[in-house]
């Protein structure tokens, strides 16, 4: 099929965007950037942002890892040497999270892809969302503040009394997760509202692509988990300030409170790291295997089902702090609950691969190695959500282990998959396969490497957030040392291969990779307006049409032969007038 | 050669049943343990398939570019009905199973051994009651283990691995846990405890539980971590569980901490105290700053206060900080030491007060007749005091 020979039809392929369309360069200067209302130029914007936050918080692990070397510490010297790891590994989560996870998927990507997949032209109010991006920059710069003014030594989960006592700036630190609180329910908020109303005619419900499904389902989460951290962290800082009396036993509150409210936002805060996830694989799968989704109402149902469901399960971060019992089970029972719908993904994803065509590119190798992270941090969830298994795995590098598989292993891999598959459609250049496969291979056996042998440690007793650690597991800890650092050179030369494309890559088509939901029928890069006008929308999942055209190296839409004004003139007498019969 | 040998050993330790969980000590071990496999093999056999059927398909499926897809289908309701319904009866199971089993290791039985736990930053003291305090936790082979445990700052938890134990202790509230070990400790000869005890002295840091893997009595030892983080050193609050064979034994050794001998020496006991009630922990003795002001700079120095003033640190000064510490924080520091009120008797203190002495670069020895004058006087205040510390402890003992 690959020699080039098209069936006959009339071929469908938007070129190539002139300089005066292409939404990267139709206007000029730092300005045009700093106050563009184009939610492409304001994803980029974010992609740079979370980019550099999550190169800021991995130099970090490093860190961490390279500190773990040895039982007593090996790079953190001296009395203050435990204060050094705390601060180090506090800001590592609290960046992370914040900063990278939360906004990573749905305000990088999200923000480029939600209204050139949906159809429209761009987000319902594209001043909200420079404003959010300007929220999470203010936000980033409080973290910052606080890094430089005494630190953080909490853990990015602000656990009282111990972050009300302490001396370090946890005020600032709190105002920036505040504010970047609501630099996330501006994205959610616009996202909710963009998909409700602003569908083009064709755009059912049922003909959007999972990632919209996602991406819908996070919004929600977003806009109602969101607000209860933000009041959470306001009554922290007021506890801090003024000893209302609410989480500090000092002055007659309770610690565990702050848990529950913390939890209340925290967990469903999970599913806002990896339900966008979910959305990226489910397109990608699909659009590399070049079969149609398999369980596409599943999928987007699924979706809905773990951001309702992620609601009710905060309390399995507490199993140990003494809740009642048959609060505990009842918790232990609706977390069981919540694994289902993650399972059902997995199988989908599978069964679309069956007897697919796969091509094996880079964002395929991405999501692949997805598939087989995330299983596992999906099914190592079940030993902690088992009441009795926790007891002794609660709080130890068992959980540190199973959630970095869910958020690297998942969250991170598919948006460095998600990044490789839009990348062309974003920036217009291709990027070197090869280079792109070998950071995938680097960053999954290094991953594997750093993660695996801290199962091992958790079952073996080693507790978390230890600055030193005894003996008998410095084996296992070095293994994981090795492997960070591996898992680092994997990312470096995934950054080095999407920055050499920028300025040595060949000019990308509009559908590298034989898509067929509606960012594919923009050029690469997509106009400024998206679409001249409203887009004739059919299945995102129909890849019958799409044919490789191996003469230009791109996929191409054909649609058979339409005569749309017929040359011939019909007889202006009837046929039984003309006396033939 | 060499390295490759210690690979292959290191690999096959993994074999070993204690290459994934440490030594089962308790009842509750091999409950959590079976369990911990079981989900693993459940884990197991969905996991092989799904990454096998994940690279096969990525092999077997891989096309070149532009050949369709051999099937189009887009849903079948019965398979994904079963793949969403099948797995939850293994959910289920794992569900009972783990919540039955915690029920049990939930409900502490009637007349457990009752040890009061009380957690600070960063240290353990066990109360074994009538004035006995001691950091190491000592209980009873086979004898059902009632803690009750309350923190004094923040929130921190009793993790024993080798019991598969685990609770946080939070601050206002009491919380309680119990376990029943199954595994004694042993004792070492007395010869090699000996030589433990030389070489510790030499190197004057301590005893390293970690390089000897026995406690300063010769017992082998469980241990004991803090896992919720509380801070600066949260890695080094750990201590250990000595599990004794014979009722005897735990009294013998109770008794051995539950006061100062006859022919103690106050500075001796007091430097057993520093080390053992967890003064170590923030004070130094040798001018070093820790999370407190070091005793070298302590007893007899006019101090600057955090408010402006200063004192003069005399006997009534460290008494008064020992019992009542957030009164007057030298300038410099943070409010963070817990109150030892009720867990140090007068006796314990004046033997602190006496060690503080010793190592005061601002104290010196009055004239040998004078300070012998004054050290007969202590001793015989010390004498006079027992008695009735020993009721105020009692009752002390039932308010609690």
């Amino acid at each position: 099929m690959s020699t080039g020979s098209l069936p006959a039809g009339e071929i469908r392929d938007p070129g190539f965007p002139t300089r005066s369309e292409n939404y990267l360069t139709n206007s000029k200067g730092i300005l045009s950037w700093l106050f563009t209302l184009d939610h492409k130029r304001i994803g980029v914007m974010y992609l740079v942002g979370v980019v550099a936050a999550f190169a800021f918080a991995g130099v970090l692990a490093l860190m961490i890892r390279l500190h773990l070397l040895q039982p007593e510490g090996a790079l953190f010297k001296g009395a203050e040497a435990n204060n050094q790891y705390n601060q180090v590994f506090t800001l590592h989560g609290a960046i992370m999270v914040f900063l990278f996870i939360i906004p990573s998927i749905p305000a990088a990507l999200g923000n480029f892809l939600v209204p050139v997949m949906l159809g429209a032209k761009d987000v319902a109010f594209p001043r909200m969302n420079l404003s959010s991006f300007y929220l999470w920059v203010f936000g980033a710069i409080f973290f910052i503040g606080a890094l430089f003014a005494s630190g953080l030594d909490t853990g990015w989960t602000f656990y009282t009394p111990y972050s009300t006592t302490t001396d370090t700036s946890v005020i600032l630190a709190t105002t920036g997760a505040f504010i970047l609180g609501f630099s996330s329910i501006f994205t959610g908020l616009n996202f909710i509202v963009t998909i409700n109303t602003m569908r083009p005619p064709g755009m059912t419900w049922f003909r959007m692509p999972l990632f919209l499904w996602a991406t819908y389902s996070t919004s929600i989460i977003q806009v109602l988990a969101t607000p209860v951290l933000g009041i959470t962290l306001l009554l922290l800082i007021a506890e801090r300030t003024m000893h209302i009396g609410i989480f500090d036993p000092e002055f007659n509150g309770d610690p565990v409170t702050f848990q529950h409210f913390f939890w209340f936002y925290s967990h469903p805060a999970v599913y806002i790291m990896i339900l966008p996830a979910f959305g990226v694989i489910s397109d990608l799968i699909s659009v590399h295997s070049h079969k149609r989704i398999f369980g596409y109402r599943f999928i987007a149902y699924s979706s809905i089902a773990i951001a309702l469901l992620g609601f009710l399960v905060w309390g399995h971060h507490m199993f140990t702090a003494g809740m009642g019992s048959l609060t505990t089970i009842i918790f232990s029972a609706l977390t069981f609950t919540v694994s289902v719908p993650s399972a059902i993904k997995v199988f989908n994803w599978l069964a679309t691969m069956y007897k697919g065509s796969i091509s094996l590119t880079t964002p395929m190798c991405y999501a692949i190695s997805f598939i087989f992270l995330f299983t596992i941090g999906g099914l190592t969830g079940l030993h902690l959500g088992t009441l009795a298994t926790d007891q002794h795995l609660h709080d130890t590098y068992f959980v540190v282990a199973h959630f970095h598989y869910v958020m690297v292993g998942g969250t991170l891999v598919a948006f460095l998959g998600g990044l490789f598959h839009w990348w062309p459609k974003m920036f217009g250049k291709l990027y070197s396969e090869l280079g792109g496969r070998i950071s995938c291979g680097i960053i999954f056996v290094g991953f594997n490497l750093t993660f695996l042998p801290q199962f091992v440690l958790g079952s073996r007793g080693m507790p978390r957030r230890y600055a030193t650690y005894d003996p008998e597991f410095a084996f296992l800890h070095q293994m994981s040392t090795v492997g960070a650092l591996l898992l680092g050179v994997g990312l470096l030369c995934a950054l080095i291969v999407l920055l050499h494309s920028l300025f040595r890559g060949k000019r990308a088509p509009a559908n590298p990779w034989g898509g067929a939901t509606l960012e594919w029928h923009c050029t690469s890069p997509p106009p400024f307006y998206n679409f001249e006008r409203a887009p004739i929308v059919g299945d995102p999942y129909d890849f019958t049409p799409v044919e490789w055209d191996a003469e230009n190296d791109r996929y191409v839409t054909v649609e058979p032969e339409r005569e749309i004004v017929p040359d011939k003139q019909p007889e202006t007498a009837p046929a039984h007038a003309s006396g033939d019969h | 050669m060499f390295a490759n040998s210690t690979t292959w050993s290191l690999l096959a330790d993994y074999t070993e049943e204690y290459a994934w969980f440490p030594e089962a000590a308790s009842t509750f071990a091999n409950d959590i343990d079976w369990l911990f496999w079981f989900i693993s093999i459940v884990c197991l056999v969905f996991f092989i398939p799904i990454a096998g059927a994940l690279f096969y398909f990525a092999v077997k499926y891989n096309k070149p570019k532009g050949e369709k897809a051999e099937s189009n289908t887009s849903h079948n309701t019965p398979l994904e009905l079963a793949w969403s319904i099948g797995p939850s009866f293994f959910l289920v199971g794992m569900f009972v199973l783990g919540a039955k089993s915690y029920l049990d290791h939930r409900t502490v039985p009637d007349g457990a051994y009752d040890v009061g736990v009380q957690a600070f930053k960063w240290g353990w003291t066990m109360d074994y009651g009538r004035g006995t305090f001691h950091p190491e936790l000592h209980i009873l082979l086979d004898e059902p283990t009632k803690l009750s445990m309350r923190s004094s700052d923040v929130i921190h938890s009793l993790y024993v691995p080798a019991f598969r134990a685990k609770k946080d202790i939070v601050p206002g509230r009491y919380n309680y846990m119990w376990f029943k070990p199954t595994v004694a400790s042993t004792k070492v000869s007395d010869q090699r405890l000996q030589k433990a005890k030389t070489k510790m002295e030499g190197l004057g840091q301590g005893w390293d539980y970690d390089e000897l893997q026995f406690t300063p009595d010769g017992y082998s030892f469980f241990d004991l971590y803090c896992t919720e983080y509380c801070g600066k050193n949260h890695s080094e609050m750990q201590t250990v569980v000595v599990v004794h064979e014979t009722l005897d034994d735990l009294n013998a050794w109770i008794k051995k901490y539950s006061k100062r001998g006859p022919d103690v020496d106050p500075a001796t006991y007091g430097e057993a105290l520093y080390e053992r009630r967890g003064c170590a922990g923030c004070h130094s003795v040798d001018g070093s700053k820790r999370v407190g002001p070091s005793f070298q700079e302590s007893y007899g120095n006019q101090r600057p206060l955090a408010n402006g003033e200063s004192v003069l640190a005399d006997e009534n000064y460290i008494r008064e900080s020992i019992l009542y510490p957030k009164e007057k924080v030298v300038a410099g520091y943070q409010p963070a030491m817990p109150s030892y009120k009720g867990q140090l008797s007068d006796d314990d203190i004046y033997c602190l007060i006496e060690y503080l002495k010793t190592v005061s670069d601002y104290y010196t020895p009055e004239e040998p007749a004078a300070e012998e004058q004054a050290s007969e006087d202590a001793t015989v205040g010390a004498d006079e005091v027992e008695p009735s510390e020993e009721n105020e402890e009692g009752t002390d003992e039932s308010v609690d």
